[in-house]
């Protein structure tokens, strides 16, 4: 089981982000309508989920899905977001490598929470709308969207909301990881692939 | 053709360093989405908007470079003229649609072209030199060179469904993205299996120092160009 760490683990990574960071994306489009941006820690990681489960499926040494989530907090960092993503995805990766590694990378059930606590790094991206980042990203705003929009958007986003957020990351991850099992279980366990 | 990191070597236009191409990106991106659109940081903007245009005519990308000003042009012009004469939902929709284009199609214009005129060998010399560590560089280059296949994918898969009209209907956004994300996790396993292949006749696993034939050297213009964009950043967030 302990084997050493490989080329072929890193290619996984590398694969298995692209495809996560694909999904991701496709799902934050829709994020711009403003009230979907308040759902998206919901919507996001019951899509995400079952990319990521086959890939938890894949994990077998300590350490890819830290690496996973470092190369997504550069790639968010580049796409323009504020810095605290990088803690925020670190953590949810280190958080995530030691649920599953308590599973051993076998247990389904690590696996599915596993993918509740991976999609917590969504906080990160949402986070510029709330404390002290709030005031100036919502003024960076106003000219590039307008000031309907950014109405629309501060009236959805009171700071009790970053608490619900925390709740429906969770959830959406959960409900993400199960629906990740059962497509597993229907399609790649009877092709041999998982 | 749309392979990600391409190989052709053009030897007549003066090729940028990849390490100059990611100085731009991180500028041009932390600008173009964070930026006002006024005093200083408009120049900044108007500046950063051009550089893509101009790096994507020097590997002769004409048709992009001039799509992408015509999208670029349609939301400054939406932007100046149309937006403040309508009102009410229609509004709001062409402010969103114009904000997201003037915002990110200049770093995704930049990120395409980083990754159209860098190889992997050049990539992974490069990020060699700055001492990022492996597991950070193969990732990454594996996810480069995946993007646009997993788009190809997609579009394969998705004409096959539509021979056999599923996801025609939007009635059931689950049987849809299951019908297509299911084959596309399965093609992502079976590439991923034909990669570690492909690096394992590549010797990429016996360790040892990496070698390379490519050439690689920050020139003048690079330096320039670097500096510039740490002015730019700088002045970012200083104004």
């Amino acid at each position: 089981m302990e084997k050493k760490f490989e080329i072929k683990d890193l290619i996984t990574v590398g694969v298995f982000t692209a495809l996560y960071f694909a999904v991701t994306f496709a799902v934050a489009c829709i994020g711009f309508i403003p009230i979907f941006m308040v759902f998206m820690p919901l919507i996001g990681p019951i899509f995400t989920g079952i990319p990521l489960m086959l890939y938890f499926s894949k994990i077998k040494h300590f350490g890819m899905i830290t690496i996973t989530s470092v190369i997504i907090a550069i790639l968010m960092f580049i796409t323009g977001h504020p810095y605290p993503i990088f803690i925020f995805c670190i953590g949810a990766g280190l958080l995530t490598e030691l649920v599953l590694k308590a599973g051993n990378y076998q247990s389904i059930k690590s696996c599915v929470i596993g993918s509740s606590t991976f999609s917590l790094w969504l906080l990160g991206m949402v986070i510029a709308f709330f404390f002290g980042f709030r005031e100036s990203y919502l003024n960076s705003l106003v000219d590039g969207y307008g000031q309907e929009y950014v109405d629309k958007m501060s009236g959805y986003t009171p700071t009790w909301v970053f608490f619900t957020m925390i709740a429906m990351c969770i959830v959406g991850g959960l409900i993400g990881g199960l629906l990740g099992a059962k497509v597993l279980k229907k399609h790649f366990r009877k092709a041999g692939i998982v | 053709m749309e392979l990600g990191l391409s190989s052709t070597s053009d030897k007549s236009v003066k090729k940028l360093d990849p390490r100059t191409k990611l100085c731009l990106l991180i500028a041009i991106s932390l600008i173009m989405v964070g930026g006002k659109t006024v005093g200083v940081e408009y120049i900044l903007r108007v500046i950063c908007a051009a550089i893509p245009f101009v790096l994507l005519l020097t590997v002769r990308h004409i048709k992009s470079a001039l799509i992408y000003v015509m999208l670029l042009g349609l939301s400054v012009f939406c932007e100046g003229s149309v937006i403040p004469n309508i009102s009410g939902a229609p509004n709001l929709i062409l402010m969103i649609l114009c904000g997201i284009i003037s915002r990110f199609v200049p770093g995704y214009m930049m990120g395409w072209y980083t990754v159209r005129s860098t190889s992997v060998s050049e990539f992974m010399t490069a990020m060699d030199r700055m001492h990022v560590p492996y597991f950070i560089t193969i990732p990454f280059s594996v996810m480069f060179r995946y993007f646009p296949t997993l788009g190809e994918e997609y579009r394969s898969i998705h004409d096959a469904m539509k021979m056999r009209e599923i996801g025609q209907s939007v009635k059931n956004p689950f049987i849809y993205i299951e019908y297509v994300l299911v084959p596309i996790m399965m093609s992502t396993v079976r590439i991923a299996d034909e990669l570690s292949a492909a690096s394992l006749t590549k010797g990429l696993c016996a360790g040892g120092k990496r070698t390379h034939i490519c050439q690689i050297s920050i020139k003048f213009y690079d330096w320039l160009l670097m500096l510039g964009s740490l002015v730019m950043i700088v002045l970012f967030f200083v104004f």
